[in-house]
């Protein structure tokens, strides 16, 4: 079972809202699909994230693929440190290896329309 | 990130292997309406494996064809962008199938196993239409498609991919030249119908096992040492190794030349052929076929190539190459592109170095 205390979208990122703060990251199943990591390209602080809007892309030996923002907010930290030890993205997704940081306006609101991790576990269940 | 592909399961053709593969834990995904493994766990340990020891893939997806008849030594002569008359009986030899206009319709290795007799195999993705192609080109020469007739493919590749054959098979002193075709005795297997070929730029053997074969081959394999690999490595192997790809380096908008593969065009100033006339009258390419490496980002399929901010070409294929531990790529660019490149890696400016071809040296011969 996925972390509960978080949200998931359809395209594989998860968010985890403290306050007005949201953290951002993609999930185990993201990973096992890409494969291999080699390559991670995520933005600067201060850029406006619109839900949906690519803010980076993780390529693996054979695939690159897009971040998408699961909210509307701004980037107020990335996890830097990352882009030179994918492993630790690889090997603990939902922990060490988030991506960024989002502060967010209404977080009541937030984070409506991204799943639960029972109905993501569904929607990765059907892929399968 | 995007979401993966749902898998058409139930349509997708499976190798005798399907079940031992998803057994060992493989990623099965489909590939030319099959379900075949990416990888047991690891693209780069695997494609390592294969150039520091001996890895078996089972590539019983690959189309199998036969050739049969008086004139199928001419008739296939006729039919292939390099000569296949004067291949010697117990030689394998890399050919190409070229249309009319002589730009690629496939590659493909023909195996002749008698006077009248030819073995071919061509990649999955082009399966019925080089059938079609091949059969309209054969006037007597009768072709029968046994890709499904329960064996397969199994190729083992890497340095001690003959020991591990000798242990197979009880006996040493196998040594068959690149390009051999040859029978491989076992104790209770029957023999082995082995060519001395592959898709790696290693030493290494395909084998071309019945369904009775399949099974114990590949077991007996892995149990002497050979690693498990997917076509996720094989990928990698043959792009470090610069060996074409279908739908890549090669398609039906490339000619033999530029791709760098007038080798496999045997006699074509002066033989009668499909494609022949054309060939003969094209002007030179310009552009070429190049390696590219690059510090950290694979450069992808299809980003653009630029030179001095000008587009001068296109990425085939990009992978990060396991053995040299970067990224490397090929790319057509036009001959006359002077000085440094870069690809347009989805917007971002990325430096690229052109390398000579192969990335990493060929060993198939040694």
């Amino acid at each position: 079972m996925r972390p509960s205390d978080r949200s998931y979208a359809e395209s594989h990122e998860w968010a985890k809202l403290n306050g007005d703060i949201v953290l951002v990251g993609i999930t185990d199943f993201a990973v096992e699909q890409l494969g291999e990591l080699v390559y991670l390209d995520l933005p600067k602080p201060g850029r406006v994230l619109r839900k949906g809007e690519s803010f980076g892309e993780v390529e693996s030996v054979k695939a690159v693929s897009d971040l998408y923002a699961p909210a509307d907010g701004e980037i107020v930290e990335v996890n830097s440190a990352l882009s030179d030890d994918l492993d630790t993205l690889q090997t603990d997704p939902f922990g060490g290896g988030w991506l960024i940081k989002l502060r967010i306006k209404a977080p009541a609101q937030a984070l409506s329309g991204l799943l639960d991790a029972k109905s993501y576990e569904q929607r990765v269940a059907a892929a399968h | 990130m995007s979401s993966p592909p749902l898998s058409p399961g139930a349509s997708l053709l499976h190798t005798p292997l399907h079940a031992a593969h998803a057994a060992r834990g493989a990623k099965l995904v489909p590939f030319a309406g099959w379900s075949m493994p990416l990888d047991y766990g690891s693209i780069l340990k695997e494609a390592r494996a294969v150039r520091s020891s001996a890895g078996i893939f089972d590539v019983s997806h690959m189309a199998r064809f036969w050739f049969r008849g008086p004139d199928a030594a001419a008739e296939l002569d006729r039919a292939l962008g390099g000569a296949t008359a004067d291949q010697p009986v117990g030689k394998a030899r890399y050919n190409l199938l070229l249309n009319e206009r002589g730009t690629i319709l496939d590659d493909l290795i023909t195996y002749r196993t008698g006077p009248s007799e030819y073995f071919m195999v061509v990649n999955a993705s082009n399966r019925e239409r080089d059938r079609a192609t091949l059969a309209a080109r054969m006037q007597t020469t009768r072709l029968t498609d046994v890709t499904e007739d329960g064996g397969g493919i199994l190729a083992l590749q890497g340095p001690d991919s003959r020991q591990l054959l000798e242990q197979l098979s009880g006996q040493s002193g196998f040594c068959p030249r690149f390009l051999d075709l040859a029978q491989l005795p076992t104790p209770d297997l029957g023999p082995l119908f082995v060519a001395r070929t592959g898709y790696t730029g290693e030493h290494g053997y395909e084998l071309f096992v019945t369904p009775s074969q399949i099974q114990p081959v590949w077991e007996r394999l892995l149990a002497a040492g050979a690693v498990a690999v997917g076509l996720g490595a094989r990928d990698v192997l043959r792009l470090e190794a610069a060996l074409p790809l279908y739908g890549h380096e090669i398609h039906e908008g490339v000619q033999p030349f530029e791709a760098g593969l007038g080798f496999a065009m045997k006699g074509w100033q002066t033989r009668d052929f499909v494609g022949a006339a054309a060939l003969r009258a094209m002007p030179p390419s310009s552009r070429q076929l190049v390696g590219l490496r690059a510090e950290q980002r694979p450069p992808r399929e299809g980003y653009p190539v630029l030179c001095a901010g000008q587009p001068v070409g296109l990425v085939c294929s990009g992978v990060w190459s396991a053995w040299l531990d970067q990224p490397i790529a090929t790319a057509y660019v036009r001959s006359d592109a002077q000085g440094e490149l870069s690809v347009d890696a989805r917007g971002k400016n990325v430096p690229v170095q052109r390398v000579p071809l192969p990335f990493v040296s060929h060993r198939s011969r040694e």
